[in-house]
C-alpha cells in the first residue's frame, strides 16, 4: 500500500519530467526559431511609451556622454532609454545568452572585434541599409567598421577608437637628457638607452615597460616586418604568425621587450600590475598605450598633467612608423530587438559630429570614429598636445583579423600564451608560432 | 553526548526526557558496527519501509531538481547528438549530428591529455587537502576553547573569500618582482635569487601555485566538517583505547578514522567531484598555460562550450567525464555496500 | 605545507586533558606542541587573508613596492571609501542578503525532507536516487549554465529574485542532501525504536528528535549553502539583466577593467564581501557551540 503510494508519486514524478521535457523543446522550438528572417526593422520611430534597453560597457562612453546621449534621443522620439552599465568578465557568456531571449536589450556596446562573431551566428541587425544615414558622409575608421562587417553587410556603429602611441615621462626623459622626440627606431632606442643610464641607480625603473601578454604590440612589430597574424586565402582564414617576416616581426619584439621592459613584466599581463600605474608611478619612463592612459596616470598620480606627458607614433625598424593597434568599441542592435527603429535613432545621434568631437573625444579623451572626425579634432583649438601621438598613429592603423572566429583566439588567451611564452623564451619562436598558427587554423575552420 | 544535543535543542514540550537518556546511553559512535557504520541493512528497525512518507518528504526536491537539474540535463545530453552551438541559441537553427561530437571529442588527442592531467591533479588535490583537514580536525579537538575560535576563525575567512578573489590574491602573492612569496624565497636563500621568478610560465610550478590555492581553500570545509563528526564521538571510547595502550597515531588511525569513516567517505567523495571541476583557479592563475599545459577537462570545457560556444561538443565531454566519473564512483559504491554500508 | 601536514601526528598524541596519569605526565608538552603547530598553521593559512586586508588599507602606493610592506606606515580608508560609496554596492548588496538568505533556508529545509526520507525510511528506488543525486554534482557547471539558462528563460525565471533563488537552491540541494547524509546515519536506532513505541508519529519523530540530533550537519551544510550562493558570479550575472538586481560578486568584478585592476579597491571590496561570511558564521558559531561542544568540552 504505502509502496504503491510512492510508486505513484514516482510516475508522477516521471510524467512531470517528461512533460516538462516536451513543453520545454516545443516552446524553445517556437521562441528560439521564431526569428524572422530580413530585413525589415522593427517597431516605428514614435517612441511614446516605449522604453528601449542600452547595454555600455565599463569603461567605454563616461556616463554624462551616455546621459547626453540619452537626453537627446527621449527629445528627439518621446521614447525613454533603460540604460545598464555592464562588467567585462564573462561578457561573452551574458551577451550570447541575452542575444537568444526574447527580452533582449536593444543596443548593446561591443569591443570591436567580438561584433563579427555575434554578427556571423545571427544575433545582430543587419544594419547595411541604414548606413548612409548613420555615417552621414563621413568615412568610419577601417579598424572599427572592417570587423563589423560580415560578407559585406554592416552590423556595428562604430562607437570609438583607440590608438597605440608612445606615452612618456617627459620630466624622465629631461633628466637623462632627451629634450627632442625620437624620430625613427634608432633615435628612439638610443633615447632609451639614455633614459636607462640616467636611472641605472633605482632597481625599480625600467626605461619601456612592456608585459610579455600585452600582444597588442606584439602585433605592431610583426606588421612592422610586414608579416601579420593571419591571413585569408580563397575566403578561408589562416595563422601566419609562423612566415619568415612574422617570426622576424616577434624576434625584434622579444629584443625589445627582454631589453627595455623588466625580467618580471616577461611573463605579465597589462593588468597585474596596472601599466598606466607604472608610467604613473613613474617606475618606467614610456609605455605604449591609447589616449585612456592619460586619464588614469592623471588620475593615479594628481602631479603629473597634460604638460608632463608626450605622446609620438611607435617608430619602427622598417624606417617607417609601426602600424599601430587600433581598438575600440561598435554599437550594434539585437536581431531580436522589437524597437529596431527606435534603436538605429539612437545609433544616429551616438555617431553624430556633436556627440562624437564635444563628448567622446573632448570629454571621454577617445578618438573619434571617423577620419574626419580626426582631422576636425586636430584642427581644433581644443585640441590638447599631448594627444598628437595617437591621431598620428591612428592614421596609420590596423585591427585584429576579421574573421568572426577572431574573438574566440583573444578569449580563449592562446595569443597572450604565445606571446608570453616568446618573451620568456621558455620556447623557441618558431616552434610557438607554429603551434600557435595550429591552433588558430582549427579555431578559425570552425563554422558559426 | 547526543544527549546534550536534544536536550539543548528540546526546549519543546516533547517528552524527549525519555529519549535523551537513551541517546547518552547508547553514544553515537560506540559501537561502530550498529550506531554509526551500519545503520542500513542491519538495522532494519531504523529503516522503516514507508514509501508514502518518503515520497511526500521528497517530492520538494524532486520537483526542483527534475525541473532546473534534470531537464537541463536532458537537454545537455541531447545536444551532444546535435551541432548546436551559438548559431542555433539565437536563431533555433540545429542538425542532429549522431555520435560524431563523440568521435571528435575521443579521438582529440588535447582531450586525453587534459583528462589524464586532471586525474593526476585531482589525487594530488585531494590528498593534499584530506590529510591536511584531518590533521587540523584532529588538532583542533586537543586545543583550548581560544585558540579553537582563532583556528576556525582562519579557517573561516580561507573559506569565506570568494574563489576569484582568492585567486586575485594568489596571482598578487606570486607574481614576480612584487610578489611577496618570491621576496620570502630569496630572503630564505634556498633556491637563490628568484625575484623574477613567473610561476604560471611553468608547468611544474604553476600546478604548485594553484595546488596550494585549491588546498588552501578546500581544508576549511574538511576540516571543520570531521571536527564536528569528531566531536559526536563518545570520549570513552577513545579513552578506552588510550588504557590499552594504543598510541597517539594508532589510536588516530584504528579508533577515531574508523568511527569518522562515513564523514571521511562522503567528503573525499565529494572533493574527487569538486577537485576534478576546478575551473575558476586554474584559469585565473594561469590560464591553462603554458602552451596548455596546465589545461585541465573543466578549463577545456570551458574553451569549448564558452569560448567557442561549441555548445553540443561541450556537451559531449560533458557525457563522457560524467560517464568516467560514474565508472569510477560505482567501485567505490561497490565497496560501500560490501563493507555494510548503504546508500 | 610542511608543518601543517605533521599536524596529526603531533597532536593525535594528546588525550582527553586531565584524565589518567599517564595523560598528565605529557600534559604540558603536548599541549605546548599541539599549540605551537597550531599558531604556525594559523600563520601560514591567515597570510594571505592579512595580506588582502592590509592591501584594502594601504594608500595605492604603498600597494606595489619591491620590498614587501608588512604593516602600513600610512592607514588609509580610500580604497573603503570607493568601494563603498562610488558604487551601487548598498543596492548589491540588499540582493545578495534576500536571494542568499531565502535560497539557504529553503534548501536547507528541502534537503533535511530529502535526507530524511533517503536514511530513514525504505522505499523502491532509493538507490537510484542517491546515485542520481551524487552524479548530478559531477557535470561541470560550465556545461550546465546554458541549458539552465534556456530552462529558466522558459519558465520565466530570468530577472527575478526567485530564479536566483531557485537556481541556488537547485545548486545547493545535491550537496546539501550528501552533505547531511553523514549526521543522519549517526543517529543510533534505538532513539527511534523507543519513539515509536511511545506512540510518537513520522512528523513528531522528524521535528522533535531528528531535527534536533542532526542539527551540526543542519549547521555545516547551511554555512556550505550560504557560501555556495554568497560567491556565485556568473548565474547572477548571466541571469540577471538589470543592474539593479545585480549581487555582490558582479559588484566585485566591477573593479577589473581592461585598464588595469583597482588592486586596492578590489581587496577592499573582497573584505567587505567577505564579511558577512565570517559574521554569519560567528553567529552560528554560537549554536555549534551550544549544540556540540559545550557537550563534550565540560
Amino acid at each position: 500500500m504505502i509502496l504503491k503510494g510512492f510508486i505513484m508519486r514516482n510516475r508522477k514524478w516521471a510524467a512531470g519530467i517528461a512533460l516538462t521535457t516536451a513543453a520545454l523543446m516545443a516552446l524553445s522550438g517556437c521562441s528560439m526559431g521564431g526569428g524572422k528572417s530580413s530585413g525589415e526593422a522593427t517597431g516605428d520611430t514614435n517612441g511614446k511609451g516605449k522604453t528601449i534597453t542600452v547595454w555600455a560597457m565599463k569603461g567605454d562612453y563616461q556616463d554624462e556622454t551616455l546621459a547626453t546621449i540619452n537626453k537627446a534621443f527621449e527629445k528627439k522620439t518621446g521614447a525613454k532609454v533603460k540604460l545598464q552599465i555592464q562588467q567585462w568578465d564573462g561578457i561573452g557568456t551574458k551577451v550570447t545568452t541575452a542575444l537568444s531571449t526574447d527580452a533582449t536589450p536593444d543596443i548593446i556596446d561591443m569591443g570591436n572585434t567580438q561584433v563579427a562573431g555575434y554578427a556571423a551566428s545571427g544575433g545582430l541587425m543587419d544594419l547595411t541599409s541604414e548606413k548612409g544615414e548613420l555615417a552621414d558622409g563621413k568615412t568610419w575608421i577601417k579598424g572599427l567598421e572592417d570587423p563589423a562587417t560580415v560578407d559585406g553587410k554592416l552590423y556595428g556603429v562604430p562607437a570609438f577608437a583607440a590608438a597605440r602611441a608612445v606615452i612618456y615621462n617627459k620630466q624622465i626623459w629631461k633628466d637623462a637628457g632627451v629634450s627632442e622626440e625620437p624620430k625613427n627606431w634608432d633615435e628612439f632606442t638610443a633615447d632609451l638607452d639614455k633614459v636607462r643610464e640616467a636611472n641605472a641607480s633605482n632597481p625599480d625603473f625600467v626605461p619601456f615597460y612592456m608585459p610579455g601578454q600585452y600582444w597588442y604590440s606584439a602585433l605592431q612589430f610583426i606588421w612592422d616586418a610586414g608579416g601579420d597574424v593571419a591571413k585569408e586565402e580563397g575566403g578561408n582564414w589562416k595563422g601566419s604568425v609562423s612566415s619568415e617576416k612574422s617570426v622576424k616581426g616577434m624576434e625584434e619584439w622579444k629584443d625589445f621587450e627582454n631589453k627595455y621592459s623588466s625580467e618580471a613584466s616577461r611573463s605579465v599581463d597589462t593588468e597585474t600590475p596596472s601599466m598606466d600605474d607604472m608610467l604613473a608611478d613613474g617606475k618606467t619612463g614610456a609605455i605604449l598605450s591609447n589616449s585612456a592612459t592619460i586619464g588614469t596616470v592623471k588620475k593615479t598620480n594628481p602631479s603629473l598633467t597634460d604638460d608632463s606627458l608626450g605622446t609620438f607614433a611607435m617608430p619602427g625598424k622598417s624606417g617607417k612608423n609601426q602600424v599601430s593597434m587600433v581598438a575600440g568599441s561598435d554599437w550594434a542592435v539585437a536581431q531580436k530587438s522589437k524597437n529596431q527603429k527606435l534603436a538605429i535613432e539612437w545609433l544616429k545621434i551616438a555617431a553624430s559630429d556633436e556627440i562624437q568631437q564635444t563628448w567622446v573625444f573632448e570629454h571621454d579623451g577617445w578618438l573619434p570614429n571617423s577620419v574626419q572626425g580626426l582631422d576636425k579634432a586636430m584642427k581644433s583649438d581644443k585640441f590638447p598636445q599631448v594627444q598628437k601621438g595617437f591621431f598620428e598613429a591612428a592614421k596609420n592603423s590596423k585591427t585584429t583579423p576579421a574573421s568572426p572566429n577572431w574573438a574566440d583566439i583573444e578569449a580563449d588567451k592562446s595569443v597572450n600564451d604565445f606571446t608570453k611564452t616568446v618573451a620568456t623564451g621558455s620556447s623557441s619562436i618558431k616552434d610557438a608560432a607554429q603551434q600557435f598558427d595550429a591552433h588558430m587554423d582549427e579555431v578559425f575552420a570552425k563554422k558559426n | 553526548m547526543a544527549g546534550h544535543i536534544v536536550k539543548e535543542a528540546d526546549l519543546t514540550e516533547y517528552s524527549g526526557a525519555v529519549s535523551a537518556p537513551t541517546a547518552t546511553e547508547r553514544g553515537i559512535g560506540r559501537d561502530p558496527k550498529h550506531g554509526v557504520s551500519s545503520p542500513g541493512g542491519k538495522s532494519p528497525k531504523k529503516m522503516k519501509s514507508n514509501g508514502r512518507m518518503a515520497g511526500i518528504l521528497l517530492t520538494p526536491t524532486g520537483i526542483i531538481l527534475a525541473a532546473l537539474v534534470i531537464v537541463p540535463i536532458i537537454f545537455l545530453v541531447f545536444t551532444s547528438f546535435t551541432n548546436f552551438n551559438r548559431r542555433s541559441l539565437m536563431t533555433g537553427e540545429f542538425d542532429m549530428r549522431g555520435l560524431s561530437q563523440y568521435q571528435a571529442v575521443l579521438t582529440d588527442p588535447t582531450f586525453w591529455a587534459a583528462l589524464l592531467r586532471t586525474f593526476l591533479f585531482t589525487a594530488a588535490l585531494v590528498v593534499g587537502s584530506m590529510l591536511i583537514g584531518m590533521g587540523v580536525a584532529q588538532m583542533m579537538t586537543k586545543l583550548g576553547t581560544v585558540m579553537r575560535y582563532i583556528v576556525t576563525f582562519v579557517l573561516i575567512f580561507a573559506w569565506a573569500m570568494p574563489n576569484v578573489a582568492s585567486s586575485f590574491v594568489w596571482v598578487w602573492l606570486f607574481q614576480p618582482k612584487y610578489g611577496v612569496i618570491n621576496w620570502l624565497l630569496t630572503k630564505l636563500h634556498i633556491f637563490g635569487d628568484v625575484t623574477n621568478l613567473a610561476w604560471a610560465d611553468n608547468t611544474t610550478l604553476a600546478f604548485l601555485s594553484i595546488w596550494l590555492l585549491v588546498v588552501w581553500q578546500a581544508v576549511p570545509y574538511i576540516a571543520i566538517t570531521l571536527y564536528a563528526a569528531t566531536m559526536q564521538l563518545d570520549p570513552s571510547s577513545l579513552e578506552a583505547a588510550q588504557l590499552d595502550g594504543a598510541g597517539p597515531i594508532r589510536t588516530y588511525w584504528q579508533i577515531v578514522v574508523p568511527l569518522i569513516s562515513p564523514s571521511i567517505l562522503v567528503i573525499g567523495m565529494l572533493s574527487v567531484i569538486w577537485d576534478f571541476n576546478v575551473f575558476n583557479q586554474i584559469w585565473l592563475v594561469s590560464a591553462g598555460g603554458p602552451g596548455g599545459s596546465t589545461s585541465t577537462i573543466g578549463v577545456f570545457t570551458y574553451k569549448k562550450a564558452f569560448i567557442n560556444f561549441d555548445i553540443s561538443q561541450g556537451a559531449a565531454i560533458s557525457v563522457i567525464t560524467v560517464a568516467i566519473l560514474l565508472v569510477i564512483t560505482s567501485f567505490y559504491v561497490r565497496n560501500l555496500l560490501k563493507s555494510g554500508e548503504d546508500l | 605545507m610542511s608543518t601543517s601536514s605533521k599536524a596529526p601526528q603531533a597532536v593525535s598524541a594528546q588525550p582527553r586533558a586531565g584524565k589518567g596519569t599517564k595523560a598528565n605526565r605529557n600534559f604540558d608538552w603536548h599541549r605546548f606542541g599541539t599549540g605551537v603547530v597550531a599558531v604556525i598553521f594559523c600563520i601560514i593559512w591567515f597570510f594571505p587573508v592579512y595580506w588582502m586586508t592590509i592591501t584594502a588599507f594601504k594608500p595605492r602606493k604603498e600597494v606595489m613596492t619591491s620590498n614587501p610592506v608588512f604593516i602600513p606606515t600610512h592607514w588609509s580608508l580610500e580604497n573603503f571609501h570607493t568601494a563603498i560609496f562610488n558604487t551601487s554596492f548598498f543596492v548589491n548588496l540588499k540582493n545578495s542578503v534576500i536571494i542568499t538568505f531565502f535560497a539557504v533556508v529553503v534548501s536547507i529545509f528541502f534537503a533535511f525532507l530529502a535526507c530524511a526520507a533517503l536514511t530513514l525510511y525504505r522505499f523502491k528506488g532509493r538507490r537510484a536516487i542517491m546515485v542520481m543525486i551524487l552524479a548530478m554534482q559531477m557535470i561541470p557547471g560550465t556545461a550546465m549554465l546554458i541549458p539552465q539558462f534556456i530552462v529558466f528563460n522558459q519558465f520565466g525565471l530570468l530577472n527575478k529574485y526567485i530564479g536566483l533563488i531557485l537556481a541556488y537552491i537547485a545548486l545547493v540541494l545535491p550537496f546539501s542532501i550528501w552533505n547531511m547524509r553523514g549526521f543522519f546515519l549517526s543517529i543510533p536506532a534505538s532513539i527511534f525504536e523507543s519513539a515509536r513505541v511511545e506512540g510518537a508519529s513520522e512528523w513528531q519523530i522528524l521535528r522533535r528528535i531528528t531535527f534536533p540530533l542532526v542539527a551540526p550537519g543542519v549547521v555545516s551544510t547551511s554555512v556550505f549553502a550560504f557560501i555556495t550562493a554568497w560567491n556565485d558570479y556568473l548565474t547572477a550575472y548571466t541571469f540577471m539583466k538589470d543592474q539593479a538586481k545585480y549581487t555582490l560578486p558582479v559588484w566585485l568584478a566591477s573593479f577589473t577593467t581592461p585598464a588595469g585592476t583597482d588592486f586596492g579597491g578590489q581587496m577592499a571590496a573582497s573584505v567587505l564581501f567577505s564579511l558577512p561570511v565570517v559574521i554569519f558564521f560567528m553567529i552560528i558559531q554560537g549554536n555549534i557551540a551550544k549544540g556540540i561542544t559545550t557537550g563534550s568540552v565540560k
